[in-house]
C-alpha cells in the first residue's frame, strides 16, 4: 500500500514472563472441562448418515437434520438424533482468526489473540487427550493437532510461526467441519464482521459444534482515537478513510462502535454460542489477575 | 452593469501556466496521523450518518482553489471598473479682497460665506479629485490637496483685489484642458466682468460703505499740538450723509457731519491738542447702512510727551555756552531749565566738560567734551582739519555746519556708537560726534566742549539741539499706526459685476482598481478552503 505506514511489528509473543505465567497457569490452573467427541471415520462421513448406529439421544438446535431418527420420532412424536459409532476421546479445537486486521490496537490484538490461545491451548493440553488448532488460510500449518503437556513449546512455537492471512469466517468454519469437530471449539477472533460471522456459527451449531468466541476487547473498540485530521486504514483490505474527527463525528462513532458489540453479542446468543470479551493485557503484563478471567471462563 | 477591462490582459495566459500548480493543489491535504483500524466499515457509517464525505480531489475545495487562482489572475491583469469620464482637477479661486469682509443679509460676511459654501463642497469630492485653492486678493496664496481641501490658514479678507478673475479663469481652462474645471466664489466688486466659465458662486448683494482713505498727520512732539488732516469717501445710493469724528489721547473734539458726494474723496482737517500721556487716536467715519466696518477706523498709537525739563552740568572752565544752550533748547520743546540735583528727574541732560558719571546710551544726555568713567584718556587733538558731518544722518541732514570750527578736541572721549560728525588726524578721518544707544534711549557726544569751538554760533546749533533732544527720546517719540491703510479699490460696494450663480460640472470618477478586492476575496475563500474538509 503505496503511502501507508507498514504493518506494526508484534513484539515478541511469548517471552519468558509470560511462559512462566502460563506455566503457573497450568500447575494451579482448573480442570478444563472437556467434551466426548463424537469422532465418525472418514468413510462414514463421507456417507453421511450411514454406518454403524450406537444410540440416540435428543435432539437439540442446529442438529444435521439428516440424522434425526425419523421412525422414532414416528413412534415417540420426539425428536432424536442418531448417535454413530465413534471414537470417544476428551478434545478441544482452537480456531485462531489470522487477519491481517489483528495487527491493529495497542497492545495488538493478534498478540492478545496468541497468548489467549496459549492459555487455552496450554490448559487443553494439560488436562485433556487432544487439541487442535486449526489456522485458516495457514496452507499447511492450517490444521494441527498436539497431545500432552510435553507439546507445549511447540504449540507456542506454532503459534509464532502463523502467518497473517484473511480467511471469511464461513471458510474457516468450513476447514473445521471438513475436519471434524474435536470437542468444544475455542474461535479467537475480532468478530469485526458479525454478519458474516453469523452463517458460519448456525453452520457450525447445524453440525453440532459447540464454540466460545474469544474476543480480545482493546480500548479502541469503546473509544475512537483522538481528534484532528487523519487517514484511517484497513490493514486487512487495505482501503483507508480519510478523515476530520470532531467530538460529532467521534460520538457518531462511539455509537457505531456500540452497535458493533451489541451485534457480537445478538449473533452468538441466537446462534446458541457463547462470545467471552476478555480485555487484553498490556504487552508486558504477565500478571495471573489478567488471565484469571480466561482461566474462570474455560473452567465454566 | 459597470464596465470592467483589463490593464494587462496578456497576464491571462498565467492561467495556463497555473494549470499544473492547480491540479496539484486540487488533491486534498494529506493527513499527517495515519492509524490502522479494525472498524473502517463503522467509520464509513459514521461518516454516512452525519452526511459527510472524506475530501475528494474535484470538491467544493477544488472549485475554490479554481476560483481563487482566477482571482489572482484578474487582479494581475488588472481588472478595473471603468470610471465615468470628465475633470479630475478642481481650481477654485476664492476673493478674499477687502470687499468680501462685508456683511451679508444673512449676518455673515461673505467670506465666511464663502468659505463655508466651499468646505461643504470639497467635503463631497472624491478622493481622486486634485484641488487647489487660489486666494486671489490680498496676500496671494495658494493651496493644494489636503491643505486646500481643509481650506488652511487662508487668512481673513484683506487686501486689494489685484486679479482679474475673468482673465485668471480663462487662464486656468486654457492650461488645464477638459480635465480641469474652475470655481471662482467672489462678491464681484473691483471686476470689469465676472468669469464666463467655470463654476461661479456670486456672493453678497451691493451694499453702501464709507472710508477713510487716508490720514496725514503732523506730530509737533514734544509739543502737544497736533495736525490731522483725513480723507473720506462714501459709495452707495441715496444721500451719503455721514459722521466723521476723531477721539483718543487728545483734548475732546466733537464729531461733525459729512455730506459725501458717491465715490468723491473729502478731506477734513484738525487741529488737535493730545494729552500728555500719550494713547490712542482714532479717526471714524459713520454711515447708515454701512456693511464695512473695517475701514471706517484709522488708528495710531500716540507717544507720551518727555518731561521737557533740562538740566546743566558745566565745569568750572565752561563758558556761557551751555546754559545759552538749554535755554534755546528749553524754548524749542516748550520746557524749562531746572537745576541738576541728584535724584530729580529730566528729560535731558546737558554736559558741558568735566567728567560726569553717566553711562552712554543708558541716559538721555548730550554731552560736549566730557569724560566718563572707564573712558580713554584725554589726548588733545588741536585743531581738527577736514571737518565734515554725515549728510543722511537724521541730526545732521540737511543742516549746514560747513563753518564749524573746533580749537580742541579729545576724540578717544567719545563713547562707541554712530558717527555724525567727523574731523582728520593724521590723515585719518576720526569722529567727533556720535550717538550712543538704543532706538528708545539714546545719548549724543561730542568730542570737544562748547566754548573750544564755534558751533554754539552757528544757525544750525538750535536745530541740532532739537533733533538730538528727540533722538535721546528715539522710537519712544514716534507714532505708532495701528491700521493698515484701506485697501485701494475696496470701497464701492455698491458698483460691481453681476452674474448668475453656476454650479460645479459633475466631475469624472477614477477607474476601480478591483485588484485588491479580488485579493481579498481570494484570501477569504483560501481561508474557507482551509477549514473545509
Amino acid at each position: 500500500m503505496r503511502g501507508l505506514p507498514s504493518r506494526p511489528v508484534l513484539p515478541e509473543p511469548f517471552p519468558p514472563g509470560f511462559r512462566a505465567l502460563l506455566r503457573e497457569i497450568l500447575s494451579r490452573g482448573p480442570r478444563l472441562p472437556g467434551e466426548r467427541v463424537e469422532r465418525p471415520s472418514r468413510r462414514h462421513t463421507a456417507l453421511g448418515n450411514s454406518g454403524t448406529f450406537a444410540g440416540h439421544r435428543p435432539y437439540v438446535r442446529g442438529d444435521d437434520l439428516r440424522r434425526i431418527d425419523w421412525a422414532a420420532y414416528a413412534r415417540s412424536s420426539e425428536l432424536f438424533v442418531m448417535q454413530l459409532e465413534e471414537e470417544e476421546r476428551r478434545a478441544a479445537t482452537v480456531l485462531l482468526d489470522l487477519s491481517p486486521r489483528l495487527c491493529v490496537g495497542e497492545p495488538p490484538r493478534r498478540l492478545a489473540a496468541l497468548r489467549l490461545a496459549a492459555v487455552i491451548g496450554g490448559l487443553a493440553l494439560r488436562h485433556l487427550d487432544g487439541l487442535t488448532v486449526l489456522a485458516p488460510g495457514a496452507g499447511r500449518a492450517a490444521i494441527s493437532t498436539f497431545t500432552g503437556a510435553a507439546e507445549l513449546d511447540r504449540l507456542l512455537q506454532h503459534f509464532v510461526d502463523l502467518p497473517f492471512v484473511a480467511v471469511a469466517p464461513r471458510d474457516a468454519v468450513g476447514l473445521l467441519l471438513s475436519r471434524g469437530i474435536g470437542g468444544r471449539v475455542h474461535w479467537i477472533s475480532d468478530f469485526a464482521d458479525p454478519v458474516a460471522c453469523e452463517s458460519a456459527l448456525v453452520l457450525l451449531r447445524r453440525r453440532g459444534g459447540r464454540a466460545t468466541g474469544w474476543l480480545p476487547a482493546l480500548p479502541e473498540d469503546r473509544e475512537p482515537p483522538r481528534l484532528g485530521y487523519m487517514r484511517v486504514v484497513d490493514p486487512e483490505s487495505g482501503e483507508w478513510l480519510t478523515l476530520s474527527v470532531d467530538r460529532t463525528l467521534r460520538d457518531a462513532m462511539r455509537r457505531q462502535l456500540e452497535v458493533l458489540r451489541r451485534s457480537q453479542d445478538r449473533v452468538f446468543a441466537q446462534c446458541g454460542h457463547v462470545l467471552a470479551r476478555w480485555s487484553a493485557p498490556a504487552a508486558d503484563d504477565f500478571g495471573w489477575p489478567s488471565y484469571e478471567e480466561v482461566v474462570r471462563r474455560c473452567q465454566s | 452593469m459597470p464596465e470592467l477591462t483589463l490593464t494587462h490582459p496578456d497576464r491571462l495566459w498565467w492561467l495556463l501556466l497555473l494549470l499544473p500548480l492547480l491540479l496539484l493543489l486540487a488533491w486534498p491535504p494529506r493527513p499527517r496521523r495515519i492509524a490502522w483500524t479494525a472498524h473502517l466499515p463503522q467509520w464509513r457509517t459514521a461518516m454516512a450518518g452525519l452526511r459527510r464525505r472524506p475530501p475528494r480531489v474535484w470538491s467544493l475545495r477544488t472549485l475554490l482553489m479554481l476560483l481563487i487562482a482566477g482571482f489572482g489572475v484578474f487582479a494581475a491583469a488588472g481588472l478595473v471598473r471603468v470610471g465615468q469620464p470628465g475633470p479630475d482637477r478642481l481650481v477654485v479661486a476664492l476673493d478674499a479682497s477687502a470687499s468680501m469682509a462685508a456683511r451679508t443679509a444673512t449676518g455673515e460676511t461673505a467670506f465666511e460665506l464663502a468659505r463655508r459654501r466651499l468646505a461643504s463642497e470639497l467635503a463631497t469630492l472624491p478622493e481622486h479629485v486634485d484641488v487647489t485653492v487660489l486666494r486671489c486678493g490680498g496676500p496671494a496664496l495658494r493651496r493644494r490637496g489636503a491643505s486646500a481641501r481643509a481650506l488652511q490658514d487662508l487668512g481673513p479678507a484683506a487686501g486689494a483685489q489685484s486679479v482679474d478673475l475673468a482673465a485668471l479663469a480663462r487662464e486656468v481652462v486654457d492650461a488645464g484642458g477638459e480635465e480641469t474645471v474652475l470655481w471662482t466664489l467672489t462678491d464681484g466688486q473691483g471686476q470689469r466682468a465676472l468669469p464666463a466659465s467655470g463654476a461661479l458662486s456670486v456672493l453678497g448683494s451691493p451694499v453702501r460703505n464709507a472710508a477713510v482713505l487716508e490720514v496725514r498727520l503732523v506730530d509737533h512732539w514734544p509739543l502737544p499740538e497736533l495736525e490731522l488732516e483725513a480723507d473720506f469717501i462714501a459709495c452707495g445710493d441715496g444721500a451719503l450723509e455721514a459722521t466723521v469724528g476723531v477721539a483718543g489721547a487728545i483734548d475732546a473734539v466733537a464729531d461733525s457731519p459729512l455730506a459725501l458726494q458717491y465715490g468723491e474723496v473729502q478731506t477734513v482737517r484738525w487741529s488737535l491738542r493730545r494729552v500728555a500721556a500719550g494713547g490712542r487716536l482714532s479717526v471714524t467715519v459713520a454711515l447708515a447702512g454701512d456693511a464695512l466696518a473695517e475701514d471706517d477706523r484709522w488708528t495710531v498709537q500716540l507717544p507720551p510727551l518727555p518731561a521737557p525739563r533740562i538740566a546743566v552740568l558745566a565745569d568750572e572752565e565752561a563758558g556761557p555756552f551751555a546754559v545759552v544752550a538749554a535755554a534755546a533748547l528749553a524754548a524749542e520743546v516748550g520746557g524749562e531749565v531746572v537745576p541738576a540735583a541728584a535724584g530729580a528727574e529730566v528729560g535731558l541732560l546737558l554736559v558741558d566738560g568735566g567728567e560726569v558719571a553717566l553711562a552712554p546710551g543708558r541716559a538721555r544726555a548730550l554731552c560736549f567734551g566730557s569724560r566718563y568713567p572707564g573712558g580713554g584718556a584725554a589726548e588733545p587733538w588741536l585743531r581738527p582739519g577736514a571737518l565734515d558731518w554725515a549728510r543722511d544722518h537724521p541730526l545732521t541732514a540737511g543742516l549746514d555746519l560747513s563753518e564749524l570750527q573746533v580749537e580742541a578736541a579729545s576724540a578717544e572721549t567719545l563713547p562707541a556708537g554712530e558717527p555724525f560728525l567727523f574731523g582728520e588726524r593724521a590723515g585719518e578721518r576720526r569722529p567727533l560726534a556720535v550717538v550712543s544707544g538704543g532706538d528708545d534711549l539714546a545719548s549724543v557726544h561730542f568730542a570737544f566742549r562748547l566754548q573750544d569751538g564755534n558751533l554754539p554760533l552757528l544757525a544750525a546749533f538750535p536745530q541740532l539741539l532739537r533733533r538730538s533732544f528727540v533722538r535721546c527720546y528715539g522710537s519712544a517719540a514716534a507714532v505708532v499706526p495701528l491700521s493698515a491703510p484701506p485697501a485701494a479699490g475696496e470701497q464701492d460696494l455698491w458698483q460691481r459685476a453681476a452674474g448668475r450663480d453656476r454650479p460645479l460640472p459633475a466631475l469624472g470618477t477614477p477607474d476601480l482598481d478591483l485588484g485588491p478586492w479580488l485579493i481579498l476575496a481570494g484570501l477569504l475563500l483560501l481561508a474557507v478552503r482551509a477549514w473545509l474538509r
